[in-house]
């Protein structure tokens, strides 16, 4: 009966999308050290399958013990590969490759995994998701309580972060419907060069409504319901800051989505030259101007953890 | 350091952040007016101010949010649409017939109270202005705030100067010397700053900026 409560009560964050650099690793480490300082129990895993540091922002030495350890059964417990920080409350997983193998095999393992993760002595888990666009990061990137996009604003950043929400967008959509038919008309429309002329989501449910009717309402409720979160990181201006803004705009013009503007954090040198000293940057300069933008959104995840656990 | 202190905007003010008006799917084709705009059909002309700005900022041929999901004839179209929008509902008579035909039912429809209740209820978060964030305004190197601008705005939003004169309890004259760019007859500075706040204020733009750069245009006059 407390295990089920402590699953009730676990928030699960992704943070994704764009692409390598925008900032996702040295986010998810120092929102996890604002989290945990602020009481919350906090697990960061790790899995950006492209380069796996979060260990080097936390300022511990590559961990020994992964999560294979725990599939492979040299371990009996998920919480024994779980490594201590210098933080109290802050624990962290790591094993990219076999939890995004784990999520991609449609099988009694993968929902064991997801259960062990779930029912971790945890309130809190960021997952950093790197920049990579499988079908396994996305599956998680939708699975989570809530994703979190991190994007720098410049255009190349900004297109592959609408490239990532776009593919998360469309599969979300055909896990949604039931008609195979259907199902296949979204994995063409992902294509813009179709043949049947499918521009953005608004063809799609023209679409979908001449084949089946049903479907076609899934979608609209699945749309309603997908609300994803924006962090613009290393805003150098308030035009900059105002990008997130249109972003947000642009998303509910194409997609008709919600895109929730979580916050910004500003380009400051503290932030490198803290990543040098192998320190999170709210530990070290917790004055500085990124850290404080780091702890407003950080602050307004605790928040919503804690209007969830009141509902 | 100064630029960085500009930046010292609180995130504060994303907490108010406002639901966007929910089109669901539907096409741009098909969403009204205010739909295009974000806005409630209540919105005030300072709202609908506001938002014509936010999407003039986003939608446009070089607009980094839109580029790779928008066609730069689908820019073009909203574009358009916008602008149509706008001219429309800054409009008191074009909106009322706007309203008439394309909205299902007129806001303060039938005396009915539980009728109306229900109804508020319906439009989420209206009450909250549409972006609530200061530092929000339109391209500073494209239509930096002088005192025609100010008035440009003020008139398209159909207020009239003793309102602001009254609401603000600055004389008519000299809110009229602002708008006229009277720099000589203009009181000293910090009464003047007092002022252009004010003035901000009761339209809904962000002061400090207008401060800045109507100080900025009075320096370079002076100049010439």
């Amino acid at each position: 009966m407390e295990q089920d409560q402590s699953i009730h009560r676990k928030m699960i964050w992704t943070i994704g999308g764009g692409k390598g650099g925008s900032g996702k690793s040295f986010i998810t480490a120092n929102m996890g050290v604002c989290l945990s300082k602020l009481g919350v129990r906090v697990v960061l895993i790790d899995a950006d399958l492209g380069g796996a540091n979060l260990h080097t922002f936390l300022g511990i030495s590559p961990p020994a013990l992964s999560l294979s350890d725990f599939i492979k059964k040299r371990v009996s417990h998920l919480r024994e590969v779980l490594i201590p920080t210098a933080v109290p409350n802050l624990q962290l997983l790591t094993g990219a490759q076999d939890l995004l193998n784990a999520v991609d095999a449609k099988s009694v393992q993968k929902r064991k995994l997801v259960r062990s993760i779930q029912s971790l002595d945890s309130d809190t888990i960021l997952v950093d998701l790197g920049g990579g666009n499988s079908l396994s990061v996305l599956d998680f990137f939708l699975m989570s309580d809530g994703g979190i996009l991190v994007v720098t604003p410049e255009p190349t950043s900004i297109e592959n972060t609408y490239r990532f929400l776009k593919s998360a967008f469309y599969r979300r959509l055909k896990q949604s419907v039931c008609c195979s038919s259907v199902k296949a008309l979204i994995d063409d429309a992902l294509d813009r060069k179709n043949e049947m002329g499918i521009q953005n989501p608004h063809d799609l449910i023209r679409a979908v409504r001449q084949i089946d009717e049903e479907d076609a309402q899934r979608i609209v409720e699945e749309v309603k319901t997908f609300r994803p979160n924006l962090v613009l990181n290393q805003v150098r201006s308030k035009k900059d800051i105002e990008i997130g803004f249109s972003i947000r705009s642009a998303c509910l013009k194409y997609f008709g989505i919600h895109l929730h503007y979580l916050g910004y954090v500003v380009y400051d040198q503290e932030v490198s030259r803290s990543i040098r000293r192998k320190r999170p940057l709210v530990l070290e300069n917790s004055g500085s101007r990124a850290a404080q933008c780091v702890m407003e959104i950080a602050s307004k995840l605790a928040n919503s953890h804690s209007m969830a656990n009141r509902d | 350091m100064r630029d960085g202190d500009r930046l010292q905007i609180s995130q504060q003010s994303f907490h108010g952040q406002p639901r966007l008006k929910g089109t669901g799917m539907k096409d741009i084709r098909d969403q009204t007016y205010y739909e295009i705009l974000e806005i409630s059909p209540t919105a005030t002309p300072k709202e609908i101010q506001r938002a014509y700005e936010h999407a003039r900022e986003t939608f446009h041929a070089d607009s980094v949010a839109v580029y790779s999901l928008f066609s730069e004839e689908e820019v073009k179209g909203i574009e358009e649409v916008v602008e149509e929008a706008y001219r429309v509902l800054m409009d008191e008579t074009l909106r009322r017939d706007y309203n008439q035909s394309h909205l299902p039912m007129p806001p303060m429809a039938e005396g009915q109270p539980t009728e109306t209740s229900s109804e508020a209820q319906g439009i989420p978060g209206e009450e909250k202005p549409p972006l609530s964030f200061t530092g929000l305004s339109f391209d500073a190197e494209e239509r930096p705030y002088r005192g025609k601008t100010l008035k440009q705005i003020r008139q398209g939003m159909g207020i009239e100067l003793q309102t602001i004169s009254k609401e603000m309890k600055i004389s008519t004259k000299t809110l009229e010397w602002i708008e006229e760019e009277a720099f000589e007859k203009l009181p000293p500075l910090v009464y003047l700053k007092g002022f252009l706040k004010s003035y901000a204020q009761s339209l809904g733009l962000d002061p400090p900026k207008v401060i800045e750069e109507y100080l900025r245009f009075k320096e370079e006059s002076k100049k010439k």
